[in-house]
């Protein structure tokens, strides 16, 4: 039915540009008439739940060789290309080694057929991913092509709606995850190794929307200090965010259960969800604030259980 | 920048793949869904067609062994790729051990998502013969069933693991 009305008539031409910057040119021809698309999971559901119209011509970009694979990056960090697809971040071993919170964010987005085919890019250029508090906590940036290379911190540039419109014409081409010092984590988080760590909560235990999601990571001093404090959530169709004031209570501090109320009411105060029938704000305020809490909670009860 | 659109041209209707081993050439044009490309194009009618959106799994189908929601993949996205659907993991009259498994443990009632369970369970098996129970859980966890209840379809998984030893 819906298969017939809409593709019988006006099926989308596709375009197969050879290297990134025909890609782009493409696109800055047929302007909002086109759209860059890789795995297309995303798009799909947009298109036939009719939030996005399905434009005219698609932009094949999956064969573009600067934006395919994961490796490690000349400055030192891990550049993944922008249609590197979930299941492939999901089974790097080195990503699960040194930023072990993108691979168990990515393992709960969509199912496993869906990760076959979705990407990295697709998830972080819609601007509310489930991917993106990962990548906020670790410090990502992101590489475009727009005209010329564009670099920017992808803090940064959650913070700039405007950026996230898609008929502007950007191409992402990477996500650069920078070099964590020594960080290969363990996966009980003892002593002092690096602690990052990622939850979803969703109406379904899998398969599901997010209602919130959180992501959390620190360096350790050797006398057991969190450092270099990063806390972020999303969920929906909130733009994910970094907690600044969570962070700062914990930055310098051994993770203390007595500090938990404070950061509560720190994430509760200062993350801002998206409120919908489902599931309305202060509800997703409270949940996100849970979910770090019980995380910083096991953290010190590990902590402690070691001493 | 130069624009280069006039160099290019738009990719041709003309998709060549593998189904179930055998070469297929078709008219179909690139962004047409894989799913109808299955159905109506090569008349191989046990891959289903239900939410069109990638939520349900009833039309799953294997690229180059890997499980795929037919209706959100297009043609070209298969271009050169080998695609098994239902129609093509028995071996002659005799049935593939998942879907053996699914018939003896009752892991069906009305069917619908049941080719798509049994190329996600085949592919788990394929890749991970003796699959731990989170690993069951994540390979399904794309396939929606609606009458039969998860019980039957997990004793089923159970079963073609034992067929596999």
């Amino acid at each position: 039915m819906a298969m017939e009305r809409h593709e019988r008539f006006s099926l989308p031409k596709v375009w197969k540009p050879r290297n990134v910057g025909e890609a782009w040119s493409l696109k800055r021809s047929f302007g909002s008439d086109a759209e860059y698309v890789a795995g297309g999971t995303l798009l799909r559901t947009w298109w036939e739940g009719e939030v996005a119209e399905r434009p005219a011509h698609l932009i094949d970009i999956r064969s573009l060789p600067l934006l395919a694979g994961i490796r490690i990056a000349e400055e030192g960090g891990t550049g993944i290309g922008a249609c590197t697809t979930l299941a492939e971040i999901r089974r790097s071993c080195g990503l699960a080694a040194e930023y072990p919170a993108l691979p168990e964010a990515v393992l709960q987005i969509g199912a496993y057929s869906i990760r076959n085919v979705g990407t990295i890019g697709g998830n972080v250029a819609s601007g509310i991913g489930d991917a993106l508090p990962a990548l906020l906590v670790y410090d990502a940036e992101l590489l475009w092509f727009d005209g010329s290379e564009e670099r920017i911190a992808i803090s940064e540039w959650l913070e700039r709606p405007e950026d996230c419109r898609r008929d502007r014409g950007k191409l992402l081409m990477q996500v650069r995850l920078p070099d964590r010092a020594n960080a290969v984590e363990t996966p009980t988080g003892g002593g002092n190794a690096p602690f990052s760590v990622y939850r979803k909560v969703g109406r379904r235990e899998a398969f599901t929307p997010s209602v919130a999601t959180v992501a959390i990571s620190a360096g350790r001093t050797e006398d057991g200090r969190l450092e270099r404090v990063r806390i972020a959530a999303g969920g929906g169709a909130a733009v994910p965010h970094r907690l600044y004031a969570a962070e700062s209570l914990l930055e310098g501090k051994t993770p203390d259960p007595d500090l938990l109320p404070l950061i509560h009411e720190a994430v509760e105060e200062t993350f801002r969800p998206k409120g919908d029938v489902f599931a309305g704000e202060e509800y997703r305020k409270r949940t996100a604030a849970n979910l770090v809490a019980a995380e910083l909670w096991k953290l010190s009860a590990g902590r402690q259980g070691k001493e | 920048m130069i624009d280069n659109r006039t160099e290019l041209a738009p990719a041709q209707s003309r998709l060549t793949l593998r189904v179930n081993g055998a070469a297929c050439e078709i008219a179909a044009p690139p962004s047409t869904r894989l799913l109808q490309v299955i159905r109506e194009f090569i008349g191989l009618t046990g891959t289903k067609r239900s939410c069109e959106i990638g939520r349900c799994g009833a039309c799953m189908v294997l690229v180059d062994g890997e499980p795929v929601n037919a209706c959100l993949a297009m043609a070209y996205q298969v271009q050169g790729a080998e695609i098994t659907t239902i129609e093509g993991i028995a071996s002659g009259t005799e049935l593939h051990p998942v879907q053996r498994a699914f018939l003896e443990e009752g892991g069906f009632q009305c069917g619908y998502c049941t080719p798509g369970m049994v190329l996600s369970v085949k592919a788990l098996l394929d890749r991970s013969p003796d699959p731990s129970d989170e690993e069951v859980e994540e390979a399904l966890s794309g396939n929606l069933c609606r009458c039969t209840g998860y019980g039957g379809i997990r004793r089923a998984v159970r079963r073609a693991i034992e067929l596999g030893r």
